[in-house]
């Protein structure tokens, strides 16, 4: 399957507030037929195309880095906050806390875990969001040196390379100390016969939830990732999953249309 | 919010003495002392604090044939940037305008970067319009999300004169040029299609509003908006150590519901922060604090959660336990894939940097040659003369020619260099063979086929 349709699946699955926030791929690749289309005229209608396209190139980007600073942000506070409330309840409810209390102590932590995995989906579906624009705008730069005999691919891509949206890092360490938090907080239990069932059975997911959108994301990443036409030595290698049987095991089941 | 200077860096220290916001401007002078790259780069303050700013750079084709726009001022930014290339660039004449007309004139090699700070969805209207009650919203307009400051060191010292140079003698004072420009600005031209290079920030802003033109309001706002006070327009990222200055600031004066921005700016005495970043980030954070406090000790709560895990068919009996753990597992395993794909994305662009690089070297390696030899028939370099064919505007080959000369010279240590690095499928080597046969095409051809190569 094409990029494009790659994307629009992307954007289907995503969180509601993020659909607008993705690259304009198809508007771009409209800009890129017109400028391959008028070299012969002499008029300056090429040079006009090519001009709008790296506009539009640079209005995405600023897009995607508004938008991305701005949930980086987000979670800056929010990662703050959780670990503030996991503290609090630890101190009031747990074993050696103010007011020990097992009910409530479980019935809190119940909450926060749940809180703490979707925030740290949605941490991932940052970094889903920012992979895939980028991929998008090197597939669409590549597109339009193909077409155009244009040099643009390269220089541009160095600078979308350095943008705050490709450079993660932050969300990534946020990520990882969620992670080592919630192993912290839930230890993980030996659950023999959870994995053994998992294996049999499917698992369908439905309903709008972060797990839903991150299950999508991961397929999505697999999707693009096989090969393609243009497959070549530096394209990215198909995706190998550790753990194929996991998302193997998981389908999405269509979602209602918002109509 | 986000209010901001736009990121000029010459211009601005010559024509804005009048900043009502003088922190603004000595920050921005402090900016425009460093070449700006799109890196972020930690400020330094007083506290220790660091935050990042940073500046979008993007880059503008190098044989695009821009010639003249019609500018009602002259010295405002111009929203197309110019990439580093070579260093006999000609210079494009200060853009600002509403309309431009492209013409085609001989191609144009440019040869600098410009530097932009154009956060469009960043309005200081939004700040001045909703008080803070408001709680920001995560749409195009109202990404009030602490306009940041851009602030980055650039390692292109050697293109900074050469720009700074041309504002300095071709601009007019920035306030007409502003006035000029929101005259421009409030024409209504939702039709992104006319390119208007004005002063990038101001004009950029207002044109990529205007590219939604269903979120009406504040569209037509943001040009308002400039006139007064032009406080910091680019963004700032807030990183975990600022926000922890940040909550300590607050807790010192009384709790997230006294604290004032103004207490909090100057208690976290962070360089180059300003009142709207911490005005809408204290937004968010209450915001933040609030939810959680609505939903404790309501039921609704307690059946949330049951709501979304019951997303999962529990076909299995699967507890919420389970189910977590899942979700857990699928989102760490694609959270462990994107950081993999991310970091062969960086090697395959770094190596296509490379190769051009040696292309690059390889091509002038060549024109000394020829210029050396030119009397006398270089077979040798025939296949290389090919390859330089090229419009007039690259001197730099493009890197797809590179296969052709890396057949004549360096194949080995470029082939090898290009397979260590990744695992070629054996679809490489065709990709070369086809590359090869392609050679005597026209350019643009030959070019459309070497970039297969390079596809990332």
């Amino acid at each position: 399957m094409k990029f494009g349709k790659r994307l629009k699946q992307q954007i289907q699955e995503t969180l509601p507030d993020w659909r607008d926030k993705f690259l304009a791929y198809k508007d771009l690749k409209k800009l890129v037929k017109l400028v391959s289309s008028s070299p012969a005229v002499a008029d300056g209608s090429a040079a006009k195309a090519e001009a709008e396209f790296v506009y539009l190139l640079n209005n995405e980007i600023e897009k995607f880095n508004a938008f991305f600073m701005e949930q980086e942000e987000d979670f800056i506070i929010r990662n703050k906050e959780l670990q503030q409330r996991i503290h609090s309840v630890i101190d009031k409810w747990g074993l050696n806390g103010n007011h020990p209390s097992d009910t409530n102590y479980r019935e809190e932590m119940g909450k926060i875990r749940k809180d703490i995995v979707d925030f740290h989906g949605e941490m991932v579906l940052l970094e889903n969001y920012s992979n895939i624009n980028y991929t998008g705008l090197a597939k669409i730069l590549k597109k339009y040196d193909k077409r155009t005999g244009g040099l643009l691919r390269l220089p541009f891509i160095q600078k979308v390379l350095q943008q705050p949206f490709f450079t993660t890092d932050l969300v990534s360490k946020l990520v990882k100390e969620c992670e080592s938090t919630i192993d912290a907080v839930f230890p993980a239990v030996k659950e023999e016969g959870g994995v053994h069932e998992r294996e049999q059975e499917a698992i369908t997911v439905a309903g709008e939830g972060i797990f839903r959108n991150t299950v999508a994301a991961l397929l999505t990443l697999q999707e693009i990732r096989r090969g393609s036409s243009t497959y070549s030595h530096f394209s990215l290698p198909p995706l190998i999953l550790p753990d194929p049987d996991l998302i193997q095991s998981i389908q999405l089941q269509s979602p209602i249309p918002i109509v | 919010m986000s209010s901001s200077l736009p990121v000029l860096p010459t211009p601005l220290e010559e024509k804005h003495p009048k900043l009502p916001n003088s922190f603004q401007v000595s920050a921005e002078m402090k900016m425009m002392t460093n070449l700006i790259s799109p890196q972020a780069h930690p400020l330094a303050s007083n506290n220790g604090t660091v935050g990042y700013m940073l500046s979008s750079d993007f880059v503008f084709p190098k044989d695009i044939n821009l010639s003249s726009f019609s500018s009602n001022s002259s010295g405002s930014q111009n929203s197309l940037f110019i990439p580093q290339s070579s260093t006999n660039g000609v210079s494009l004449p200060p853009i600002s305008s509403s309309g431009i007309e492209i013409q085609s004139t001989p191609s144009v090699t440019f040869s600098r970067e410009r530097k932009e700070n154009s956060w469009c969805t960043d309005s200081l209207k939004d700040f001045l319009d909703f008080p803070e009650n408001v709680p920001i919203q995560n749409n195009n307009q109202v990404e009030g999300s602490g306009g940041g400051m851009s602030y980055e060191d650039c390692a292109k010292t050697t293109d900074w004169p050469d720009w700074a140079d041309r504002f300095l003698n071709d601009d007019d004072s920035l306030e007409p040029n502003w006035n000029g420009l929101l005259i421009d600005v409030d024409v209504p031209d939702p039709e992104p299609k006319v390119l208007k290079p004005s002063s990038s920030v101001l004009t950029h802003q207002s044109e990529i509003c205007q590219h939604h033109p269903s979120q009406s309001g504040e569209i037509s706002a943001v040009p308002n908006s400039l006139s007064p006070a032009p406080s910091s327009k680019p963004r700032m990222r807030w990183t975990p150590e600022m926000h922890e200055a940040f909550v300590e600031a607050v807790k010192q004066l009384g709790g997230s519901e006294r604290a004032t921005p103004k207490g909090i700016l100057k208690l976290m005495n962070v360089e180059g922060l300003t009142i709207y970043h911490v005005k809408s980030h204290l937004q968010k954070y209450r915001t933040a604090r609030y939810k959680p406090k609505l939903s404790e000790g309501t039921s609704d709560k307690n059946l949330t959660p049951i709501g979304e895990i019951t997303s999962l068919d529990l076909k299995m009996s699967m507890g919420i336990t389970e189910a977590l753990r899942l979700q857990m597992e699928v989102q760490k395993q694609l959270h462990e894939q994107l950081e993999i794909q991310r970091n062969l994305q960086l090697r395959i662009e770094e190596q296509a940097k490379h190769l051009q690089m040696m292309f690059e070297k390889q091509g002038k390696m060549e024109d000394k040659k020829l210029k050396v030899s030119s009397s006398i028939p270089d077979e040798p370099s025939s296949p290389i003369s090919n390859v330089m064919q090229p419009s007039p505007v690259n001197h730099t080959s493009e890197v797809s020619e590179q296969p052709h000369v890396a057949s004549g010279f360096d194949a080995e240590e470029s082939s090898q260099n290009v397979e260590q690095k990744q695992k070629a499928p054996k679809t490489s080597s065709h990709e070369f063979i086809n590359q090869d046969k392609g050679m005597s095409s026209t350019p643009p051809t030959k070019r459309a086929r070497a970039e297969n190569f390079l596809s990332s």
